[in-house]
């Protein structure tokens, strides 16, 4: 166990000076200067030595290395720097949005799930019936609807016209239902499908065959057997897809005014707020790290297999 | 599968669903009890909701861009803009003199406290103003401030060098002035204005009540919302549902469907801001006089106004709102069609071409997507030229202010600037057309505009100022440095059975004033 827990700290470590140093170089290189937004020149009256000056005083000019060498010296004191916006430490701002980002895509995991395992179940238990074909059809809709206009749907019919649902803010689990079931939606479809494909093929598998030979009951073949061998390709999908799920839930921050992390990271990135951008790389990149390892653990309760080969190599 | 094992699969899968259709049914009926008892809550006393379109995670009045903690009531500034008359006018500060643009002096009003119940006296106001220099590079270039000295209600402050705007840019909302022996003031700023924050949820919205003691009249209402919501359709839909009581910036397609809606209403005003198109004088063709007159001529602004803005912005003839005092009269010069201007410059159509010695005539037109009307005029434009034989390749970019600075490959742009977001001229003046200017992305060093300018960096007395400002921007109209194109309204739309003496300010900077109230 320690050997692998010691493994799995030096894969952070690696991980985490690559992607810093990655996003640090692509995040300078790309165009737009941050000396301009702190200056306000959209408003005040700035000469271009002014520019110069600034640009000196916050050490742009010196070569990128150098630049990111002080950097990661700062970040391994835990000093992630002030925001160049509101003047704020980075780290602060970043535990401000996160929660509401985080209970934004529980929310929608939570959605996801309650449409996806019954329908996704459903139509494997009953391929090609009715109840399959309108999964099929489901699916594709919600593959093909973008995110913004069923939100949107969705605040004209609860918000305008029934008057039963907030559309904007974050006033408790009320506020959180509408979001939630547009982000929830649009990521299901795609995990209806996966799970039917899946379910199938376990459906398929000889110790299927097996367990009803040993008169087992169709209820318990399918929870305890079938679906349960079902699970590691979706979970796999789900790790992988985490960072895109998280990234999506940006336009669903900006439509019903939910300030969460991705919102800000967007005016960041606009306002080439370089300590926060970087800051939240990092943060994302540590959370993506952290729940593909929990996604490789649960293999091993999921999967016996995995557990038989490991003490088969051993 | 046994048709005993198939009933029992049904069974189960039936009760499955039963129970989630019960768990869901629950959480809605719990999300309907809720929301209704929000609202009776706030229907007891006069309350107005507001929805913005920013957003912002700090209310630090000093360093916050979007201006929040003024434009909620809650902080001030030593002067403000007179909407009526776009001049300056007296706010916290009763009065100024600085007869040398050098040292000034400002007297405070005596009967101010902050919301703590504190006075605002020459103490409080120099450690605010030391607070704001401290905090925002961009305020100390803005002011240019040595020392301040406080004595009683009198402050005395010297310059770092000879500055007549002084007092104008006093009216930046980053100046406003707060309590700064406060702890937390990112977000929990103490002002001085007619109604003292209550909570803040950071990227969500404010509550704001009133403040009894305020200086100039406590306001009617009992508390204000202050929210955000960036998209422009989530804004139309909360006023149309009753959320909110007053909308910012509704969506422009929208406004019909709102208009018809009973008892709403929607306002529009022309703003300090002018989309121009900006000219590379650094390039050959656009040296030449006609050919900028040229390009004058084949923007067709009323029918951009039109198509683009629908109605809702005004054809701009120079760089500054008409009804600021230094706007000059812009003489009607003998106006001609873009194609007569061009063959006085030498040019000639031929084969479906402009050009001139063998040359066709052709134009790169920077344009970005930040500001969303811009690439549709840079569309429209490519197509008038077109028309007359002028090839125009319009090129994307990202960030115009970086772009323009650091590369000179193109002729024309698409550009939007704030041209008296103060109500004085010499910001813009300095920053676009003085060869040190930040923003002077045309090029123009012109030595009789450049002395213009550095007299009007001199000069004190508003009257002679205006007359600069005037000379300054007629040298820009007959030169044709920049061509302007429209002035944008900013829309407002509100409930008019229940919202009172609501103002849509030119200026944008204040929103919810002592005034506003219920019917």
């Amino acid at each position: 166990m320690l050997q692998i827990i010691t493994r799995k700290f030096f894969e952070v470590v690696v991980f985490v000076l690559f992607i810093t140093f990655v996003s640090f170089l692509f995040v300078r290189m790309a165009p737009g200067d941050p000396v301009l937004t702190i200056l306000n020149v959209d408003e005040l009256s700035v000469s271009q030595e002014q520019v110069e000056a600034l640009r000196e005083d916050m050490g742009f000019n010196k070569p990128l290395l150098v630049q990111y060498g002080l950097w990661l010296v700062n970040f391994i004191q835990l000093d992630f720097g002030l925001s160049y916006a509101t003047g704020q430490p980075v780290l602060d701002m970043i535990l401000m949005g996160l929660p509401a980002t985080i209970e934004l895509s529980v929310g929608a995991l939570v959605v996801m799930l309650l449409i996806s395992i019954p329908l996704g179940s459903l139509s494997a238990l009953y391929r090609n019936s009715w109840i399959d074909q309108i999964s099929r059809v489901l699916s594709i809709l919600g593959a093909a609807i973008p995110s913004f206009w069923l939100g949107l749907i969705f605040i004209d019919l609860f918000g305008a016209r029934l008057n039963i649902l907030p559309t904007m803010g974050r006033d408790g689990l009320i506020s959180l239902i509408l979001p939630s079931l547009t982000l929830g939606l649009a990521i299901s479809s795609v995990y209806v499908r996966l799970l039917r494909s899946s379910l199938l093929d376990s459906l398929s598998q000889e110790f299927i065959r097996a367990a009803k030979a040993r008169g087992l009951s169709e209820m318990r073949i399918f929870f305890a057997h079938a679906f349960r061998h079902s699970l590691p390709p979706v979970i796999t999908v789900f790790g992988v897809s985490l960072g895109s799920l998280i990234g999506g839930v940006v336009v669903i921050e900006v439509l019903f005014a939910y300030p969460g992390i991705g919102k800000m990271v967007v005016d960041a990135i606009r306002q080439r707020d370089y300590p926060l951008i970087q800051g939240y790389i990092l943060i994302m990149a540590i959370i993506v790290f952290l729940v593909n390892t929990c996604v490789d653990i649960s293999y091993r309760y999921l999967n016996p297999e995995m557990k038989l080969k490991e003490r088969e190599t051993n | 599968m046994s048709i005993r094992n198939g009933f029992k699969k049904q069974n189960y899968i039936k009760v499955s669903l039963l129970k989630l259709a019960i768990f869901l049914g629950v959480i809605f009926l719990s999300a309907c009890l809720n929301s209704s008892g929000s609202t009776e809550n706030k229907e007891k006393d006069k309350h107005i909701s507001f929805l913005y379109n920013f957003s912002t995670n700090s209310l630090d009045p000093h360093v916050d861009s979007s201006y929040v903690p003024l434009r909620a009531g809650i902080t001030e500034t030593l002067v403000r803009l007179d909407e009526e008359n776009l001049t300056i006018a007296p706010w916290l500060a009763e009065s100024w003199e600085g007869e040398d643009g050098l040292h000034w002096t400002l007297h405070l009003r005596q009967d101010v406290t902050f919301h703590n119940g504190k006075k605002m006296d020459a103490e409080a106001v120099k450690a605010s103003l030391d607070r704001a220099l401290q905090e925002s590079v961009a305020i100390q270039n803005a002011l240019k401030i040595e020392a301040i000295e406080a004595e009683g209600y009198t402050l005395k402050i010297s310059l770092k060098q000879v500055f007549p705007e002084f007092i104008s840019e006093l009216v930046n909302p980053n100046v406003s002035i707060i309590d700064v022996t406060e702890k937390d003031i990112i977000n929990q700023p103490i002002g001085t204005g007619p109604f003292a924050l209550e909570s803040f949820t950071p990227g969500s919205k404010l509550e704001v009540k009133r403040y009894d003691e305020y200086w100039d009249g406590a306001s009617n209402l009992d508390s204000v919302t202050f929210a955000f919501n960036e998209d422009a359709n989530a804004r139309t839909l909360a006023l149309k549902s009753g959320q909110v009581d007053i909308v910012y910036r509704p969506e422009v397609e929208s406004l019909e469907s709102l208009r018809a809606q009973e008892g709403i209403k929607v306002e529009s005003t022309s703003t300090f801001r002018v989309h121009q198109m900006t000219m590379n004088m650094e390039r050959k063709s656009l040296q030449d006089v006609n050919v900028r007159r040229a390009v004058d001529a084949l923007i067709d602004r009323q029918k951009i106004v039109d198509t683009i803005l629908l109605g809702y912005g005004e054809p701009a003839v120079g760089p500054f709102l008409p009804s600021l005092p230094f706007v000059p009269s812009y003489e009607k010069s003998e106006s001609k069609t873009a194609v007569k201007y061009l063959e006085d410059a030498g040019y000639s159509l031929v084969d479906g071409k402009m050009q001139k010695d063998g040359e066709p005539l052709t134009f790169t037109l920077l344009t970005y997507s930040a500001r969303a009307d811009l690439p549709l005029i840079a569309q429209v434009f490519q197509s008038d030229a077109k028309r007359i034989g002028i090839d125009v390749e319009i090129r994307q970019i990202d960030t115009p202010e970086e772009y323009m600075a650091s590369n000179r490959d193109w002729d024309l742009a698409t550009y939007s600037n704030l041209t008296a977001p103060r109500g004085d001229a010499g910001y813009y003046l300095n920053a676009t057309y003085h060869p040190t200017g930040a923003l002077n992305f045309s090029g123009a060093e012109e030595p009789e505009l450049t002395a213009i300018i550095d007299q009007l960096n001199r000069t004190v007395s508003q009257e002679d100022r205006a007359a600069l400002a005037e000379q300054a921007a007629d040298y820009v109209h007959n030169n044709v440095i920049n061509s302007f194109v429209l002035h944008p309204s900013t829309i407002v739309a509100y409930d008019d059975n229940k919202v009172k003496n609501w103002v849509t300010t030119r200026s944008e900077y204040y929103m919810i004033s002592n005034e506003l109230d219920v019917k």
